[in-house]
């Protein structure tokens, strides 16, 4: 049943990108406004695949690969839910939806291929529990921060062609991208902070190379944010660096999940 | 019982006329009364803007009064009988053409907004004088949805139309909101002033004027309630503003890449709007390769704007589906009167509901 959760939610993704991409395509016609209840049912699926593996392992469902995928992917849905509307970036979930339809390909993939089965815990640790999900909620907020640059560089590349296509008019300003990403990576350095900390008071003591992973992305995001508030990197970079930092935290990613 | 559209625009009648047939605002009440007495005409809205001059009603005869309306409008504005074309309209030809003005499609600038709450303020005159009953309220309520929803469902409203505008869309897509925006114009010429005007009606502030005549400066400064300073000064204030107009009569480039550069090192990631409307350019096109800076031209703004406007004629079709649509499913029978004893009740009703401000279709899309 979980399997088919998962494969539900990515349908639901994958449909809701090809409907506004095709409404963003029509220049004429009325723009369908399923986004946000497209990636509401989206998330309920992913709810429940999340649910069928926690009561599987009796604990948080981050424990294998595609888990994790999976619960990087909801964060960044949560993310966009909450943060999109408020940014009044309505547009981010067109950009966001791909990446989510991605990565739980990948998810299903490993789960069709590699599904470990059940791991129960030895004994439930709070802290443990509270790592992993604080980081992987991280990963979402900074997953979404990396949309928002590619967005903020194709509305940049838009205004300085001065061609303007039908993506401008549905574009939001690129003040408004730049501060959305601004704070997505506060909130994704502080949740990272969280979950780092959290491995400290765990029962068994910290994994060396999961921490050390968790420690360098933890730096680079913490490196960009210094930089951009000291004002040493022209808005473009800074859009192409939080990208390439999530690309790099993509990849510890799949080191995390080893 | 019927309604009935009589009136001009400017399509049909050159300036000249209709500034002749143009009804002031204070004056709308009377006419109601004297049009509500006239043969075949029960209800009655005036709607009279700069660019159209129009007459509903609603009664028994449509021909009867209609032709009384003509008769009324040539007499009163003495103009000869077949001097000017009014255009007349019955039934659904009339709660279409209300709809497509309501819409902004019958509108100079298509699409425009302005129109939307014109028709508003004639319907409510019209309602408060009292020469209005079910089949005008009707109507009236059945355009304000009709204009929401042809501007929520087309893309009618999308795209600059004119170099003001162009310019303002643009701005927007930079900063957002335009409220806090600081706007610095080089050179006082009309295009200059035209354009900070759209900026400022979208709550751009602190208007810095530039000019090689500081008298000219000080003149739009103080029009614009704004600050002059000299033209060897301009260069000191790049760092404060977000938005630049230029438009000097100077052969040659006023604002060089180099300054630009060195303003930007100083404003720290603050994003930097240079307009040149001048002809030749006053500003060196290089600029626009600095990070944070976007550099449009008089001829980039113009080529938008006509991109803008192709753009609302090709929606105008599936605007008027969108009307189309409504009439079929919401059909004139619906605007036909009750029994006189029904209506009267239901007058009272309707009055008490559709009182400006309450119920959604008063609502301004």
């Amino acid at each position: 049943m979980d399997l088919i959760y998962l494969i539900l939610a990515t349908l639901t993704f994958g449909g809701g990108f090809a409907l506004a991409v095709a409404s963003l395509r029509r220049e004429e016609g009325r723009r369908h406004g399923l986004g946000i209840p497209l990636a509401v049912v989206g998330l309920v699926f992913q709810l429940l695949f999340l649910r069928e593996r926690g009561a599987l392992h009796g604990r948080c469902p981050i424990t294998s690969g595609a888990e994790v995928l999976v619960f990087v992917s909801w964060s960044i849905v949560v993310f966009y839910l909450i943060l999109g509307r408020a940014f009044r970036l309505s547009l981010l979930g067109v950009f966001s939806m791909p990446i989510v339809f991605l990565l739980q390909v990948i998810a299903i993939g490993l789960l069709l291929f590699s599904d470990p089965g059940a791991r129960p815990p030895a004994r439930l640790d709070v802290w443990l529990e509270m790592h992993a999900s604080t980081s992987l909620l991280a990963y979402g907020a900074f997953g979404l921060a990396g949309i928002a640059g590619v967005m903020y560089l194709v509305q940049d590349r838009q205004l300085k062609s001065r061609q303007l296509g039908r993506l401008f008019y549905s574009m939001p300003p690129i003040r408004y991208l730049m501060s959305a990403l601004e704070r997505l990576l506060w909130i994704g350095s502080l949740l990272l902070t969280v979950g780092i900390v959290a491995a400290f008071w765990m029962d068994v003591r910290p994994n060396a190379t999961h921490l050390f992973i968790y420690g360098f992305v933890w730096l680079v995001y913490i490196a960009l944010i210094i930089v951009h508030a000291l004002r040493q990197l022209v808005s473009r970079r800074f859009a192409l660096y939080v990208i390439g930092a999530f690309v790099i935290a993509l990849v510890s990613l799949s080191a995390l999940s080893l | 019982m019927s309604i009935f559209c009589i009136g001009v625009n400017y399509k049909t009648t050159r300036i000249e006329v209709r500034e002749r047939l143009a009804i002031s605002e204070h004056s709308v009440p009377a006419h109601l009364d004297t049009i509500c007495n006239l043969k075949g005409v029960n209800e009655a809205v005036v709607l009279s803007t700069c660019n159209r001059v129009e007459i509903y009603g609603g009664g028994e005869d449509p021909v009867v009064a209609l032709d009384s309306l003509q008769a009324y409008l040539e007499s009163y504005f003495q103009v000869r009988s077949g001097e000017v074309d009014f255009y007349r309209h019955q039934q659904e030809a009339a709660a279409n053409h209300l709809f497509e003005v309501a819409g902004g499609l019958d509108s100079m600038v298509l699409g425009e907004t302005e129109i939307f709450g014109q028709v508003k303020k004639a319907y409510m005159i019209a309602q408060k004088v009292g020469s209005t009953a079910r089949q005008m309220n009707k109507l009236f309520q059945q355009s304000f949805t009709v204009g929401k929803l042809v501007r929520s469902n087309t893309s009618i409203q999308q795209g600059s139309t004119s170099v003001g505008s162009a310019a303002v869309d643009l701005a927007e897509k930079i900063f957002g909101s335009l409220e806090g925006c600081s706007v610095m114009i080089i050179g006082a010429g009309e295009m200059s002033r035209v354009t900070a005007q759209s900026l400022v009606s979208r709550g751009a502030r602190s208007i810095i004027v530039s000019n090689r005549s500081y008298d000219k400066a000080a003149e739009l400064a103080a029009e614009l309630n704004g600050e002059a300073v000299r033209f060897d000064d301009w260069e000191s204030k790049l760092d404060f503003v977000d938005i630049v107009i230029s438009s000097t009569a100077a052969p040659h480039t006023v604002v060089q890449a180099f300054p630009i550069r060195r303003a930007m090192a100083r404003r720290r990631g603050r994003s930097l709007f240079l307009i040149d409307i001048a002809v030749p350019r006053d500003i060196e096109d290089g600029v626009n390769v600095l990070d944070n800076v976007y550099l449009y031209n008089i001829d980039q703004l113009q080529q938008i704007a006509s991109e803008g406007k192709a753009r609302r004629e090709r929606q105008l079709v599936i605007c008027r589906e969108v009307i189309a649509a409504f009439l079929r499913e919401k059909g004139i029978d619906a605007l036909a009167p009750l029994p006189p004893d029904r209506a009267r009740h239901q007058d009272t009703e309707q009055n008490r509901t559709d009182s400006p401000g309450s119920g959604q279709p008063l609502t301004e899309p």
